[in-house]
């Protein structure tokens, strides 16, 4: 078998042999496709030199369900189920993206009070795809309880979402020009009293496992990626914001109504570690959950009654052109560029760019060097959801 | 790109570290054990203690036949095409039932059967029915052993049963 | 914006024959910018190294299909926090049994996964590429699904993959069948 990859840089085997014949062959190891540390169904072949990774090769593809073909047979509503099942773990993010990129092609107006509805529950959603970042991270290293804890306030956002939506999980619940439901002043009361505890929260969860002597010397100075590198592979959000880069759609390039809120965006200072290791990724992720309570908050001292759906047709029909439109997700840029012909009731063509596909295709060149266990952090970090990969 | 750090730690770098360790590791412990009497617990014991689900909450789809005037707009809504529906002519001269909120009933329904496998409860089909006949009922104890029971078939006489449990008068 | 760049290449690549498309309604639409599809290698350098645009980063590679020609677009971004610029580059492909361009791995590690997935959607070769494989599909999989022609293979390792009847057959023949006794029924009470 040939090196496919030759990319990365070549490994040198570190370990001393003075005399060749101590010097032995790679060893093939399949890390997945049901491996608990990789996330879903996704398969590294590892080439290993006793214990230290020299090679590592990702294969993806083990989750694909050919969405975006389906996708060129459904009408534009039709379309935002099958949109919901990309990032199972941020489906709101995955709508409102998708739902923007038409409204950008109609003209749409949103009313206000959607638009802000539509902050509040994708920020919420960001909260809750973060806590399950922090939960499955702290499973990969080897702590249990965190995952507990961080699931107890998940399932609240999921309550939260399910009274609005009627769903827990794959909502449809941003249509394309408004929301489907309106939240109740009750529900938004319900909000509020969630920030106030997800704060405390928050806290708890650094004494808990951020500043913990064993996680810290499990994360910091593993799996570095530079800025330049993230720049090169087109990394974005937790990953170039960890590597030190202040770099955030909602501030950069703002959509809907982000350019009136004040919030700050947290990037890897090194203060631990170095920027760009495990623990400024995780960092980040965590430090995101309090910015994201304080634009909740701002959301709700600034809502007012109102409708919350914008006049569309009746039987969509887009004009032809097409759009390439991205947004700010809890795992990065998400886009979607959309083709249409004349009068057509389908997309033309739907290509979803997604983050983690970029993240993955990263894994050769973090690994090189590094131990298994290492590796699996490392993993772990970039926070995968297959759903969203292999489409 | 070896990521191992080695240097050499002083006796003091060392102790802190290892007062680091345990000093950080009893503080998580701590925060763990709190949870022995300080927070009420959060799951509930399934079969005895069963969840009331928001008024909104989408399980299995439930169509009153009753009311269906055979529009066809919840299969064109579809996004995986898991309904059946086929309707017929009314004879000449047959009277003209009424749905609830008085549309008139112009086609005899002949089928309306929907896959529960297929369907993913996405809820565009009951957005788009005119006469509301097409709900999501609160059911989600309804596993099989075969994927064809998992087709539900609206018109048997055994959904009656059904109907009057889910449609509240 | 596009018209200035389109220039821009003209001057510095020779040969780019860079071609601006600018839509009516700029707020709803993006433009873009084709260019000759030999040199995309020397445009996608151009555009990174020199320091008026400096497009530092490779976002997403995009194919259509419009039967006639395939067109794969670049999506280019540059990381500069003062003047964020996006750039939708684009070239087409005419031959549909051998397609094939140059890869832009050399400029973009980005490219490489990127590349692979537009080949394995389009069946357009890249030149140079490192490691050309299928990414999605499996790698003895047949035709390329995102064609506008696809047509699914029916049998894969001695798996129906793509039956004539789907699970809803039955449901149809069932209404035919009820439809048909009921005609007899109808023939026969006259």
């Amino acid at each position: 078998m040939q090196t496919r990859w030759d990319v990365g840089e070549p490994h040198k085997p570190t370990i001393n042999t003075s005399t060749e014949q101590l010097k032995s062959d790679l060893l093939t190891l399949n890390m997945g496709p049901q491996h608990p540390a990789t996330h879903g169904v996704l398969r590294i072949e590892i080439w290993t030199d006793s214990e230290i990774v020299a090679h590592a090769i990702p294969h993806i593809g083990y989750l694909h369900r050919c969405m975006e073909k389906h996708c060129e047979n459904l009408d534009f509503r039709g379309v935002i189920p099958f949109v919901d099942r990309l990032d199972y773990l941020a489906s709101m993010n995955m709508e409102w993206t998708y739902a923007m990129t038409i409204e950008k092609m109609l003209g749409t107006e949103v009313p206000r009070r959607a638009e802000l509805l539509r902050i509040l529950t994708c920020e919420l959603q960001r909260i809750a795809s973060h806590l399950m970042a922090f939960g499955t991270y702290a499973i990969d290293l080897g702590a249990f309880s965190p995952f507990l804890y961080a699931f107890d306030y998940r399932e609240k956002i999921l309550r939260l979402f399910e009274e609005v939506s009627g769903a827990r999980l794959l909502y449809n619940y941003i249509w394309i020009g408004g929301l489907w439901n309106d939240w109740s002043p009750e529900q938004i009361s319900r909000v509020t009293a969630f920030c106030d505890d997800m704060e405390e929260e928050a806290k708890k969860y650094h004494e808990l496992l951020s500043m913990n002597k064993i996680f810290i010397a499990r994360t910091a100075h593993v799996g570095v990626m530079s800025v330049q590198d993230c720049i090169d592979f087109g990394a974005t959000g937790p990953i170039l914001r960890g590597a030190g880069m202040k770099w955030d759609l909602r501030k950069n390039e703002p959509y809907s109504l982000y350019s009136e809120f004040d919030f700050d965006v947290p990037v890897g200072t090194g203060e631990v570690g170095e920027p760009g290791d495990c623990w400024n990724r995780y960092i980040v992720r965590m430090r995101e959950v309090v910015e994201s309570i304080k634009i909740i908050r701002q959301v709700i001292e600034k809502l007012e009654p109102g409708s919350i759906m914008g006049k569309v047709p009746k039987v969509m029909k887009l004009p032809e052109g097409e759009v390439y439109f991205r947004s700010e997700c809890p795992r990065g840029e998400l886009a979607f560029h959309l083709v249409t012909k004349q009068d057509s009731k389908e997309p033309f063509r739907l290509k979803v760019r997604s983050p983690c596909f970029t993240h993955t295709s990263m894994l050769p060149r973090v690994a090189p060097g590094q131990m298994i266990a290492d590796f699996v952090a490392t993993v772990g970090s970039i926070d995968i959801v297959l759903g969203e990969i292999d489409r | 790109m070896n990521t191992q750090v080695h240097h050499t730690s002083s006796v003091k770098e060392y102790f802190g570290g290892l007062w680091d360790g345990i000093y950080s590791s009893l503080k998580g412990m701590w925060i763990t054990f709190r949870y022995v009497w300080a927070v009420a617990p959060v799951s509930i014991e399934y079969p005895e203690v069963r969840e009331v689900l928001p008024e909104r909450a989408r399980m299995r789809l439930f169509n009153d036949a009753l009311n269906c005037i055979s529009c066809t707009q919840c299969a064109m809504a579809c996004p995986v095409d898991c309904i059946y529906i086929a309707s017929e002519k009314l004879p000449e001269g047959s009277e003209i039932k009424k749905t609830s909120n008085g549309q008139a009933i112009r086609l005899h329904l002949t089928q309306f059967t929907i896959d529960t496998a297929l369907c993913c409860y996405c809820g565009l089909c009951t957005t788009v029915c005119p006469t509301e006949c097409l709900t999501h009922s609160h059911d989600y104890e309804f596993s099989a052993y075969t994927i064809d029971s998992m087709k539900y078939d609206y018109l048997a006489p055994d959904i009656v049963a059904w109907r009057d449990r889910i449609v509240k008068a | 914006m596009h018209k200035e760049l389109s220039d821009l290449i003209n001057r510095n690549v020779s040969g780019a024959n860079a071609v601006a498309y600018l839509t009516a309604d700029a707020k709803k639409f993006d433009s873009s910018i084709t260019v000759e599809t030999s040199h995309i290698y020397k445009v996608v350098e151009f555009l990174k190294t020199n320091k008026t645009t400096s497009f530092n980063s490779l976002h997403c590679i995009s194919g259509v299909d419009y039967t006639d020609y395939m067109e794969v677009c670049y999506m280019l971004t540059n990381y500069d926090p003062s003047a964020v610029r996006n750039l939708t580059l684009k070239v087409r492909v005419t031959d549909r049994v051998n397609a094939a361009i140059d890869s832009v791995v050399g400029q973009f590690v980005s490219a490489d996964f990127l590349e692979r997935e537009v080949y394995d959607m389009f069946g357009i070769k890249f030149n140079n590429h490192p490691d050309m494989r299928r990414i999605l599909c499996p790698d003895d999989w047949e035709g390329f699904p995102l064609r506008k022609d696809y047509v699914a293979q029916k049998d894969y390792n001695g798996m129906t993959v793509y039956p004539d009847n789907k699970m809803n057959m039955e449901d149809r023949e069932f209404i035919v069948r009820q439809n048909m006794i009921k005609k007899a029924q109808a023939e026969k009470a006259q």
